[in-house]
C-alpha cells in the first residue's frame, strides 16, 4: 500500500512541476477592455512566434517585464513558434480586440516572407493595430578571416560566390540577393536552419561569406575569425564602429530586422495608447537599456503609424530590387 | 591548459552557493526530463529570469545542471514508460523497456545511471584536455560530411530493435517520408501541409515519438488486457549485479567514446552519438539477436553516449561561441545576459565562468549518480501501480507534454493520431523505432544533401572527394558490404564443397537464413 501512494505522489510531483511551469504560458483569464480607463485589469497574453532562446523570444520577455512593471499586469510570454512566426500572428489576429492578447512582432514576417511563401500563406499587417516600434538587429557580413575575400572590392572580382544565409525569408537572405544583385555577382544562396549553423559554415570554410546578426558574429569578429565587410543597416553599429554600412559602400542594399508591439486590428485607441505609455516607461529602465546594449539591439522607439510604413515601403523595395536583378527568394512566389 | 585555472575552476565549483545551485539545477532537470515535451530549452528560458539576480558562473551552474540533469530524467521514462523524450534516447527504449518488462527495470536504470556518469565523466575530461582540437574538427563538419554521416545512421537504423530487417526498412522509409512534411527550407514550397499553417514546420519529433511510443504502447496494452488477464511481471529493485556491470563496462567505454566526438558535432550529434554506440554493440555482440529483448548492453552504450554527448556539446558553445541545439542557444543567450559572451576569448577572459562551469560538471554528475541510486528504488515501483491507473497518467504526460512544446492543442491531436498508427504497426509486427529514428535523420539527409550540391554547384563527386566525408562514405559501403562478403566467403569454404552430399540443400538454408 505504501508503496502505491509513493508511485502516485511521485507522479503527482511530476504532474505539478510540469503544470507550475507551464502556468507561466498557459494561464488565460481574459482582461476585458470594455470598462475603458482600467486596462489592463488582469492578465495579459504576450505570444511569440518563435522557440524559447532566440532573439525573439529574449526581446518579448524584456519587454513582458518590462510592461508588467509599468502597468502593473502580469504579462505572460506564450511561444507559439512555426512558419516565421505566422502561427503566433494568426493566434493574435483572432483574439478578441481588447488588448487582453498581444505580441511582438518581426517585420520579415510582413515584408521578406511574402516573397517567398505562396500567397495564401502571407501574414497582412492590416490585421493587426501597431503600438509602437521596439528595436533593430541589423546583419552584417562576414567572411572567414584566412578566405581571399577581406573587402567588397574583393567580391565584386569573384567569378562564382556561395554564400550562407540563416533561411528562407530572412533579412539574412535578401540583405546578400540584393547585394550581389548589385554587385553583379554570380552568387549561390545556401540556405541554413537558422544563424548557428550558417555561422559554423563560415567559420569552417564551407560558404565563402555569410550575413549574421551582430549578436551571433560579433565574438567571432573580435577574435580575428571573421572579417566583417559591411552592415546592412541604415545607419553604423555601435559595437562595430568602423565597419561601413552598404549604403556608405554605394549599395543599393539597406536591411534590417525590427521589432514592434501588436494588438488585433480593431482594439480600443485608449487601450493602444495605455500600452504605448508602458512601452515608453519599459524603454527608459537601464535595466532595458542594458538588455538591448547585451544583445546588440538599435532602439527603434518610433510610432505604430512610421512601422507602418516602413514595412510597406520595405517590401515594395525589396519586391522590385529583387525583381530588376531577376533574383526569386523561394520557387513559391 | 592552464593548470591554476582549471584548480580555481575547482575552488569556485565547491563554493556552497555555487554547491547549491548545482543540486537545484539536477534536481529541476531530472525532474523535467521525466516529462517529454517540456524540455531542457524551455525551462531554461522559463528560470531565465530569476537567474538575473544571482552570480553569473552560479547562473549559469544552474542552468547546465538543468541540462544535462534532464538527459538522465529522460532515460527513466524511456525505460518505464516507453516514453522517448528525447531523439537521443529513442534507442535506450529498446532494450531498456524489454527488461523493463522483465522485471529488471531497476537494472536497466543503475546501468543507465551508471553509464551516464561514466559517460559524462570522460567527456569532461575529454573536454578538458581536448576542448580546442575538438572544436576544430567540429568546423571541418560541413554539409557534406553531415550527409555521409546522416546516411550511415539511416542505415544504422535497419539494425536497431529485434523485428525483422525488412519490416525496419519500410518503417524507416516511411519515417524519411515524413520528414518531408512543412514547408521546404529552401524553396518556401508547402509540402504535404494540406494548406494547415501548423504543418508549415513539420511535425515535432516528440509529437511523433509520444503518438508511436506512449500512445500506441497504452492502446496495445488495453486490448491485451481485454482478451486475457495478464501477471505484471514481477518487479524486484534489484541494483545491477557484478556480472551484469562487468558485461556492460566494454558497452559504457566505447559509448563514452562515440558520445564524446559525435556529440561536438552540433545538430544531431547526440542522435547519432547513441545510435551508432548501439549498433557498434549490436555487431560486436556473439549473440546479436539478444538485442531488442533486453541486452544489457543495449542500454549501457547509447544512455553512456548521448551524456558524453549532452557534455561535449558545450565544446562549441564555450571555445567558438556555436550553440550546438537549442538548450546551448538558450544558455548562450544566458550568458549574454549575464554579461560573459561566449566565444574564442572566453578561456582567457572569464577562466572562472569557463572552468568554473566545467568542473561544476563533474560535481553535477556525481550528485546525479548518488541522487539516482535511491531514487531507482522509488522510480521501480512505478511499474507496480495498476495499468488502469497508470495509463491514465502516461497518457496525461504525453499530452501535457506535447502541449507544452508550443502551446498547441493541434499537436495533441496529430500525436493521438500516431498513436493509432503505432497501434495499428504493433499489430502488423512493425517496430516504432525505426520510423522515429529515420524521421529525424530524414531531416539531416535531406538537408544537408541540398546544402551540398549547392555548395558543389551540383556535381555530386564533392562527396566523395572531400576527406571526411568520403571516409564515411566508404565505411558505409564496407557496412553494406561485408555481410554480403561473409555470406560469399562461408559458402566456398563450406565443407563439402558443391560436389559434397550437403550441396543441394545449401541454398535453402541459406535463403532461410536471410
Amino acid at each position: 500500500m505504501a508503496s502505491h501512494r509513493t508511485t502516485i505522489s511521485l507522479a503527482g510531483a511530476a504532474t505539478a512541476a510540469t503544470l507550475l511551469l507551464s502556468a507561466c504560458g498557459g494561464v488565460s483569464t481574459s482582461t476585458g477592455g470594455d470598462d475603458g480607463g482600467s486596462y489592463p485589469s488582469g492578465t495579459v497574453e504576450m505570444y511569440v512566434g518563435a522557440d524559447p532562446g532566440g532573439s525573439s523570444d529574449l526581446i518579448s520577455r524584456q519587454v513582458s517585464t518590462g510592461l508588467s512593471d509599468a502597468l502593473d499586469a502580469s504579462f505572460p510570454v506564450i511561444n507559439a513558434s512555426g512558419a516565421n512566426g505566422a502561427l503566433a500572428a494568426a493566434e493574435v489576429a483572432s483574439a478578441e480586440p481588447d488588448g487582453s492578447t498581444i505580441a511582438v512582432q518581426n517585420a520579415s514576417l510582413f515584408a521578406i516572407t511574402p516573397l517567398a511563401v505562396s500567397e495564401d500563406e502571407v501574414t497582412s499587417i492590416e490585421d493587426f493595430e501597431v503600438v509602437g516600434g521596439v528595436s533593430r538587429d541589423d546583419y552584417v557580413l562576414v567572411t572567414n578571416a584566412d578566405s581571399e575575400y577581406q573587402t567588397i572590392e574583393d567580391l565584386e572580382g569573384a567569378d562564382s560566390l556561395k554564400y550562407g544565409t540563416t533561411g528562407v525569408g530572412t533579412g539574412s537572405q535578401v540583405a546578400q540577393a540584393l547585394l550581389f544583385g548589385d554587385l553583379g555577382v554570380e552568387a549561390t544562396d545556401v540556405p541554413f536552419d537558422g544563424g548557428a549553423p550558417a555561422l559554423t559554415a563560415v567559420l569552417g570554410g564551407q560558404v565563402d561569406a555569410a550575413a549574421l546578426q551582430i549578436g551571433e558574429a560579433v565574438e567571432n569578429i573580435e577574435a580575428g575569425k571573421l572579417t566583417p565587410l559591411t552592415v546592412f543597416g541604415p545607419e553604423r553599429v555601435e559595437s562595430l564602429p568602423d565597419v561601413e554600412t552598404a549604403t556608405e559602400q554605394g549599395l543599393e542594399v539597406e536591411v534590417a530586422q525590427y521589432r514592434f508591439l501588436t494588438v488585433p486590428a480593431g482594439t480600443p485607441q485608449d487601450v493602444i495608447d495605455t500600452l504605448a505609455g508602458g512601452l515608453e516607461e519599459t524603454f527608459a529602465t537601464e535595466e532595458y537599456q542594458a538588455f538591448n546594449e547585451q544583445n546588440n539591439l538599435a532602439p527603434l522607439e518610433v510610432s505604430g503609424d512610421e512601422i507602418v510604413t516602413m514595412l510597406e515601403e520595405d517590401g515594395q523595395r525589396y519586391a522590385d530590387l529583387l525583381d530588376e536583378y531577376g533574383i526569386s527568394l523561394g520557387s513559391a512566389s | 591548459m592552464d593548470v591554476n585555472a582549471f584548480l580555481d575552476g575547482f575552488a569556485v565549483a565547491v563554493e556552497p552557493t555555487n554547491l547549491m545551485y548545482c543540486l537545484i539545477g539536477v534536481l529541476v532537470g531530472m525532474l523535467i526530463g521525466v516529462l517529454p515535451g517540456l524540455g531542457p530549452a524551455a525551462t531554461i528560458a522559463i528560470l531565465l529570469p530569476i537567474t538575473y539576480n544571482v552570480e553569473p558562473v552560479s547562473a549559469i551552474i544552474m542552468l547546465a545542471g538543468i541540462y544535462y540533469g534532464a538527459q538522465y530524467g529522460g532515460t527513466i521514462t524511456s525505460v518505464l514508460l516507453r516514453l522517448p523524450g528525447e531523439a537521443s534516447s529513442v534507442v535506450t527504449v529498446f532494450d531498456g523497456f524489454a527488461l523493463a518488462k522483465q522485471g529488471k527495470a531497476g537494472t536497466a536504470l543503475g546501468i543507465a545511471a551508471i553509464g551516464s556518469f561514466v559517460g559524462a565523466t570522460i567527456a569532461i575530461v575529454g573536454m578538458t584536455l581536448l576542448a580546442p582540437v575538438v572544436a576544430s574538427f567540429a568546423l571541418d563538419f560541413g554539409p557534406p560530411e553531415y550527409a555521409a554521416l546522416a546516411l550511415l545512421g539511416v542505415l544504422l537504423v535497419a539494425t536497431v530493435g529485434n523485428g525483422n530487417m525488412i519490416k525496419a526498412l519500410i518503417a524507416a522509409a516511411i519515417g524519411l517520408l515524413l520528414a518531408t512534411v512543412g514547408r521546404d527550407s529552401f524553396t518556401g514550397a508547402s509540402r504535404f501541409t494540406f494548406d494547415s499553417l501548423e504543418l508549415s514546420d513539420g511535425i515535432d519529433f516528440v509529437v511523433v515519438a509520444m503518438g508511436l511510443f506512449g500512445v500506441g504502447e497504452i492502446l496495445h496494452n488495453l486490448e491485451q488486457r481485454h482478451g486475457k488477464v495478464q501477471a505484471p511481471a514481477p518487479v524486484a529493485n534489484v541494483w545491477p549485479s557484478r556480472g551484469e556491470l562487468k558485461q556492460s563496462s566494454g558497452a559504457i567505454g566505447r559509448g563514452s567514446v562515440i558520445g564524446f566526438f559525435l556529440g561536438v558535432l552540433p545538430g544531431g550529434g547526440a542522435v547519432m552519438a547513441s545510435l551508432v554506440a548501439y549498433a557498434a554493440e549490436k555487431k560486436r555482440a556473439k549473440d546479436p539477436s539478444r538485442f531488442g529483448r533486453g541486452a544489457i548492453e543495449g542500454v549501457a552504450a547509447p544512455e553512456s553516449a548521448n551524456n558524453a554527448a549532452a557534455t561535449s556539446s558545450f565544446i562549441p558553445l564555450l571555445t567558438i561561441g556555436i550553440p550546438a541545439n537549442a538548450s546551448m542557444a538558450i544558455l548562450f543567450g544566458a550568458l549574454l545576459v549575464l554579461g560573459v559572451t561566449p566565444g574564442p576569448a572566453l578561456v582567457d577572459e572569464r577562466p572562472d565562468v569557463f572552468w568554473g562551469v566545467i568542473n561544476s560538471m563533474y560535481i553535477g554528475n556525481i550528485m546525479l549518480l548518488v541522487l539516482s541510486i535511491p531514487l531507482v528504488g522509488v522510480f521501480v515501483r512505478v511499474l507496480r501501480v495498476r495499468p488502469a491507473i497508470l495509463a491514465p497518467i502516461t497518457a496525461l504526460i504525453t499530452i501535457l507534454g506535447v502541449y507544452t512544446i508550443r502551446n498547441s492543442v493541434f499537436d495533441i491531436f496529430v500525436m493521438i493520431t500516431f498513436g493509432i498508427i503505432g497501434y495499428l504497426m504493433k499489430k502488423a509486427g512493425f517496430e516504432p523505432g525505426p520510423l522515429v529514428l529515420a524521421f529525424v535523420l530524414g531531416i539531416l539527409v535531406e538537408s544537408s544533401i541540398r546544402r551540398s550540391l549547392l555548395i558543389f554547384g551540383g556535381d555530386p563527386t564533392g562527396f566523395v572527394t572531400r576527406p571526411i566525408s568520403g571516409t564515411i562514405l566508404a565505411f558505409l559501403v564496407l557496412v553494406i558490404l561485408l555481410p554480403l562478403l561473409r555470406k560469399l566467403l562461408a559458402r566456398r569454404t563450406r565443407p563439402g564443397g558443391p560436389s559434397g552430399p550437403a550441396s543441394p540443400t545449401t541454398p535453402e538454408r541459406e535463403e532461410s537464413l536471410r
